[in-house]
């Protein structure tokens, strides 16, 4: 569920960045495309940093 | 046979004091806001209350009150880092409302605010409002180097930037639709299943096999508590890590 929130949450930040960038710059479809491929990008790293596989934010183990 | 089984039917909002309309749109005291309220009631009744005549030997309400408060800060300290006891009162406060309100959805008949999306987009939209006022307040345009990681080569630094944008975009609504999603499904499911009940009931011969629907409601509401009190935990701990990004920004 949270992995799965995560991902959904990246693309549907991706989605709705394309549609405001098209619907203000009249740029038809091609917001919406670049930004729709570049959340699902997103996506994939919301998950990989969920889920551990990228070491998350090191400076937080310095300052402790 | 007329078994009403409409599993949406129980996150209908019906107005108690009305208070006109704004364009189309009714403004009204809801029974949702009635709730919240009552949740805020509750938590002033085993903070302020509880701890009002601040024992050395805590008695049953103020041990209760101080153990959430413990678990919070520990939380907090633990994703946070130093300088994090600022966010103390944002988090505990986050984490009370959202508790109390699961709770109280689970009550038989009582309403799930956390059900409706606008709330916990609401309660999200306040914490990455912290995140960027006070991130910009503190580091100055500094702040902006929460997009830029560190250890990235040259070359790819210009696509992960941008994935880090769209990502800072994305945790409002991820933290607002975990919250909605768990809480809805879990209300709509229960519903279904303990209405499978009197349906097989009202079918004749296919109430012998009505206590199994029966069983397995009673499994879904003790996991529907365990969810109710988990997403709050999940609530506050994202919400103390992304506020570690406005303490210390750029990784």
């Amino acid at each position: 569920m949270r992995l799965s929130t995560e991902f959904i949450a990246g693309v549907l930040a991706g989605g709705i960045l394309g549609w405001m960038f098209d619907h203000y710059l009249g740029t038809k479809p091609w917001g919406l495309i670049v930004l729709l491929m570049l959340g699902f990008a997103t996506g994939v790293y919301n998950v990989m940093r969920a889920s551990g596989a990228l070491p998350r934010a090191p400076t937080k183990e310095r300052d402790r | 046979m007329a078994v009403k089984m409409d599993p949406i039917h129980q996150f209908e909002l019906k107005p108690l004091v009305s208070f006109g309309h704004i364009g189309n749109q009714e403004i009204a005291f809801t029974q949702s806001s009635l709730y919240m309220f009552a949740a805020v009631g509750i938590i002033a009744l085993i903070t302020v209350v509880a701890t009002a005549r601040r024992s050395v030997v805590p008695g049953r309400m103020q041990s209760m009150a101080e153990i959430f408060y413990e678990f919070i800060g520990s939380t907090l300290r633990q994703s946070a880092g130093h300088g994090s006891e600022r966010f103390m009162p944002l988090i505990f406060s986050l984490f009370m409302f959202v508790l109390v309100l699961n709770m109280l959805g689970m009550i038989p008949y009582a309403f799930a605010v956390t059900s409706h999306i606008i709330v916990t987009f609401a309660l999200a939209f306040l914490v990455i409002g912290t995140v960027i006022v006070y991130g910009f307040m503190a580091h100055g345009t500094k702040f902006l180097k929460v997009f830029v990681p560190s250890g990235v080569p040259g070359w790819l630094l210009p696509m992960i930037v941008a994935i880090e944008i769209v990502s800072f975009i994305s945790r409002p609504i991820s933290l607002a639709v975990r919250l909605f999603a768990n809480v809805l499904a879990g209300h709509i499911a229960l519903k279904i299943f303990a209405g499978f009940v009197p349906a097989l009931l009202a079918a004749g011969a296919w109430g012998a096999i009505s206590p199994l629907p029966l069983a397995l409601s009673v499994a879904v509401t003790a996991l529907e508590f365990l969810v109710a009190g988990l997403q709050a935990y999940v609530f506050a701990t994202l919400a103390s890590i992304y506020l570690s990004d406005a303490l210390h920004p750029g990784h």
